[in-house]
C-alpha cells in the first residue's frame, strides 16, 4: 500500500510551507533582536524557529526556515558585518539548522503520511462494514444493490456507479449516478465472482478529466464488490432455502388434504348419490315426506361441499401467495351488519346480538375479503353454541384499529389449543366429528394477516370462546 | 315469458331448461357468449342468464354488445371469487347478479323481479307503501306510521332512487351517479353516510333488513314489500 500512496509531505513544497518557514524565521530573527545582548541565544532562538518550522509545516518549511535561519543568524549576531559566512560558528550553526529541519521535517512527514493512512483506512474500514451491514440485512438483493452503489460514489469520487449480476437466472441491475458531475472519465470494470462462480461485473467510472484509479482505491473496489458478491449469494441461498421450505409445508398441506379430501369431500358426495339413487330408483315407493327428507339432505349436503370446496380453493390461493387484498374504503360495522343480515337463516337456532360503535372510521380492506373473515368466524360461533345460546358480536375502535369480537357461549378452547385452531385441517377435542373442513379460521386468520391485522381468541366470562380480530386503519405493510 | 341462458356448462342449462319450464317459461339456451349476442337480438328474449366465465368472450363484453340495442334484463351468473368482474358486469347494464352454486328459488325471485321491473309500464303510482312507510312521489313526501318523516333532498334522492329499481342490485357507482351526479362513482363514503342515516329514519335494520340490503363492496338493494 506504501508504494503507490499519494506523496505526504515529505515532497511537497508549497506556498503554505515557504510561509511557515518564512514566518517562523521572522519570529525567530524579531527575538533574536531583542535579545541581541545575551550570548548564544540567538543561535538558541533560531534552532527553536527551524524545529517549530518543521514541526508545524513539514520538511520543507523547516529547509526554508534553515536557510533563513542561517542567513539572519551572522546579521542579527554582528549587525555590522553582514552576511560573513567564513566563520566556522555560522557554518557549524548553518548545517545544524539544516540538519535538525531534515530530521525533524521527515519524522513530521512521515507521521502525518501515516496519520493520513490510518486515517483513510478507517474510512475504507468503515466504509466497508457499513456495506456488510447493508448488503447482508437481508434485504431484497434490488435494494440492497440499489443502496451499494450509492454508497459507492461518494467516497470513491466516482460520476457513476453500475452493478449488473445474474442471480438464478434473474437478471439484477443497479445503477447510481452524481448528478450534475460530467462522466467519461476513466472507468474501473471489477468482476463479481462467488466461490469462483462469476455472476456479472461492476463498472465504476470517475468524473471526466480526472486522474485514474490509485492501487487503494482499486483495491477498495475490490473489497465492496466482493462484499456485495457475498451478500448476493446469501441472498440466494435464503431465497433457496424459503423455497424448500415452502416445498416442506405444500408437502405437508397436500398429506392433510389427501386425508382431509377423503374424508370431507366423499361424505357429502355419499350422502348426494345415495339420495338421488334413492328418488330415482323406480321400484321404490317415497312418500311425500320421504322424498323431502332426502331432498333436504341433498341441498344440505351440496351446501356442505360448495363451503368446502370454496374453503379449499381459498387455502390453495393463501399458500399460493395470490391472497392479495383489492384495498377500497370498507366500513366494518357494515360487512358485519351484511353477514348477519345474510347467514340469519342459519342462526335461526341461537340469539345474535350485534352492537356497533357510532362513527367508526372505515378501513383500507377487501370487503369480500372481510364478508369472508366474519363469515367463517360466525360460523364456527355457531358451530360451538349450544342450542339458543347467544352470539353476540361487537364492532369498535382500539389504537389505530377496528376492532371486531365474535363471542360464543360454547364450551371454550383451552389457551394450550388457542394457536393450533388457526391452522388449516385443525379441529378441536371437543368436536373432532363436528361439521366443519377446519379450514374456516385458518382462512380468517390468512386474510386478517394480508390485512396487516391480528387475530386471536379469548375466554368470555362466560367460558366460551371470543374470536377478536383488529383491523388497522392506516395501511400497513406486511 | 321467453328466457335466454347463455352458459358453457351443458348440465348447468339442462338443469336451468328444466326448472325454468316447470315454471311455465319458455327456454332457450346457448353456449357461448357470441350465440348469446345473436340469439338475444334475434328471439327477443324478454330475460337472459348470463354466465360471467364465457369461454370465447368476456361477460360484460356480452353485456356491452346487448345493451347496444336491447334494454332486456340481464340476471349474472358467477362463481363466489369472481367480485370485480360482478360489478363490472353491473356497471356495464347488467341488471342483478347470482352466485354460483344458486337455490333455484333465488333465481326465480330475482328473475321474477327484474321481469316485473321490464314489463309495461303500470301506471305510475303517486304513493308507495311499504308496511307503515308510504313514499308520495308527486309531492316527495315520506311518512312512517302515520307521521311525516324529515328527509333531507339528497336522503330523497337516495331513497326514490332505490325505490324506483326495486329489487335491482345497484352499484355504489351507479348509485352516486343518480344521486350525486356524472362527476361522481367513487366517493363510497358519502353514499354510506347517507344510507345510515336513511337506515335510521326509516327504521331499518341493517342487520336484518326489511328494506335495504348491503352487498359490501358492491351495492344496496331495496327489497321492500310493497303492500
Amino acid at each position: 500500500m506504501v508504494v503507490e500512496s499519494p506523496p505526504g509531505r515529505l515532497a511537497r513544497l508549497t506556498v503554505r510551507s515557504v510561509g511557515i518557514g518564512l514566518l517562523a524565521t521572522l519570529a525567530g530573527t524579531v527575538l533574536a533582536l531583542l535579545t541581541y545582548q545575551l550570548q548564544g541565544a540567538g543561535v538558541a532562538i533560531f534552532i527553536l524557529a527551524v524545529t517549530i518550522a518543521a514541526v508545524s509545516g513539514g520538511l520543507w518549511a523547516g529547509v526554508v526556515a534553515a536557510v533563513l535561519a542561517s542567513i539572519a543568524l551572522p546579521i542579527v549576531e554582528y549587525p555590522d558585518r553582514v552576511l560573513r559566512f567564513d566563520q566556522l560558528r555560522d557554518l557549524i550553526a548553518a548545517v545544524v539548522f539544516l540538519a535538525i529541519a531534515v530530521v525533524v521535517g521527515l519524522v513530521v512527514g512521515y507521521a502525518a503520511d501515516e496519520r493520513d493512512r490510518a486515517g483513510r483506512r478507517e474510512r475504507e474500514a468503515r466504509l466497508l462494514a457499513f456495506l456488510s451491514a447493508k448488503l447482508l440485512s437481508g434485504d431484497v438483493p434490488d435494494r440492497v444493490l440499489d443502496e451499494f452503489v450509492q454508497v459507492l460514489l461518494e467516497p470513491l469520487g466516482l460520476a457513476s456507479c453500475q452493478v449488473s449480476v445474474t442471480l438464478d437466472g434473474q437478471d439484477i441491475e443497479a445503477r447510481a449516478v452524481r448528478p450534475g458531475v460530467p462522466r467519461g472519465g476513466p472507468t474501473e470494470v471489477i468482476p463479481v465472482v462467488v466461490s469462483n462462480i462469476p455472476l456479472g461485473t461492476l463498472i465504476a467510472e470517475r468524473p471526466e478529466g480526472r486522474r485514474s484509479f490509485t492501487r487503494d482505491e482499486r483495491m477498495l473496489l475490490e473489497a465492496a464488490t466482493r462484499q456485495a458478491a457475498v451478500a448476493l449469494d446469501r441472498a440466494r441461498l435464503d431465497a433457496r432455502a424459503r423455497l424448500a421450505q415452502l416445498d416442506a409445508e405444500t408437502n405437508q398441506l397436500r398429506a392433510a388434504m389427501f386425508s382431509s379430501v377423503t374424508h370431507d369431500l366423499r361424505t357429502p358426495l355419499a350422502s348426494i348419490k345415495a339420495g338421488v339413487t334413492s328418488l330415482l330408483d323406480v321400484s321404490a315407493t317415497h312418500d311425500k315426506g320421504q322424498q323431502q327428507e332426502l331432498l333436504t339432505t341433498i341441498l344440505e349436503e351440496t351446501d356442505r361441499l360448495n363451503r368446502l370446496v370454496g374453503n379449499i380453493l381459498d387455502l390453495a390461493k393463501i399458500r399460493a401467495g395470490a391472497l392479495i387484498p383489492k384495498r377500497v374504503a370498507t366500513a366494518v360495522d357494515e360487512v358485519a351488519e351484511a353477514v348477519v343480515a345474510r347467514m340469519r337463516p342459519l342462526l335461526v337456532d341461537f340469539t345474535v346480538e350485534l352492537q356497533l360503535a357510532p362513527d367508526l372510521p372505515e378501513v383500507p380492506a377487501d370487503p369480500v375479503q372481510l364478508d369472508q373473515v366474519l363469515t367463517n368466524l360466525l360460523e364456527n360461533a355457531a358451530r360451538h353454541s349450544p342450542r339458543g345460546g347467544t352470539i353476540r358480536i361487537h364492532v369498535g375502535e382500539t389504537r389505530g384499529a377496528i376492532r371486531v369480537r365474535v363471542a360464543d357461549e360454547g364450551p371454550g378452547i383451552k389457551p394450550e389449543e388457542r394457536e393450533k385452531v388457526f391452522e388449516a385441517f385443525y379441529r378441536g377435542r371437543e368436536s373432532p366429528e363436528s361439521s366443519g373442513s377446519g379450514l374456516g379460521l385458518a382462512i380468517a386468520r390468512a386474510i386478517v394477516v394480508a390485512h396487516g391485522g391480528r387475530i386471536r381468541i379469548e375466554e368470555t366470562t362466560g367460558g366460551g370462546t371470543a374470536m377478536v380480530v383488529d383491523v388497522p386503519i392506516e395501511e400497513t405493510v406486511l | 315469458m321467453k328466457v335466454l341462458v347463455v352458459d358453457d356448462e351443458p348440465q348447468i342449462r339442462r338443469a336451468l331448461r328444466t326448472s325454468l319450464e316447470a315454471h311455465g317459461y319458455e327456454v332457450a339456451t346457448v353456449g357461448t357468449g357470441e350465440e348469446g349476442v345473436v340469439a338475444s337480438a334475434d328471439q327477443q328474449p324478454d330475460l337472459v342468464l348470463l354466465d360471467l366465465g364465457l369461454p370465447d368472450m368476456d361477460g360484460t363484453e356480452v353485456i356491452r354488445r346487448v345493451r347496444g340495442f336491447s334494454d332486456v334484463p340481464v340476471i349474472i351468473l358467477s362463481v363466489r371469487e369472481a367480485q370485480s368482474d360482478k360489478v363490472a358486469a353491473l356497471d356495464a347494464g347488467a341488471d342483478d347478479y347470482v352466485t354460483k352454486p344458486f337455490a333455484m328459488e333465488e333465481l326465480l325471485a330475482r328473475a321474477r323481479a327484474a321481469l316485473r321491473r321490464a314489463g309495461p309500464d303500470e301506471p305510475p303510482q303517486p304513493t308507495l307503501r311499504y308496511g307503515g312507510l308510504e313514499i308520495d312521489l308527486a309531492r316527495r313526501l315520506v311518512t312512517l306510521d302515520g307521521e311525516q318523516l324529515h328527509v333531507t333532498p339528497t336522503e330523497y334522492a337516495l331513497l326514490e332512487a332505490l325505490v324506483s329499481n326495486p329489487g335491482k342490485l345497484l352499484t355504489h357507482q351507479w348509485l352516486l351517479r343518480r344521486v350525486w351526479g356524472q362527476g361522481y362513482g367513487t366517493e363510497t363514503t358519502y353514499l354510506r353516510t347517507y344510507i345510515r342515516a336513511l337506515r335510521k329514519k326509516l327504521g331499518d335494520d341493517a342487520s336484518s333488513p326489511a328494506l335495504i340490503v348491503t352487498e359490501p363492496g358492491v351495492g344496496y338493494r331495496w327489497v321492500g314489500e310493497s303492500a
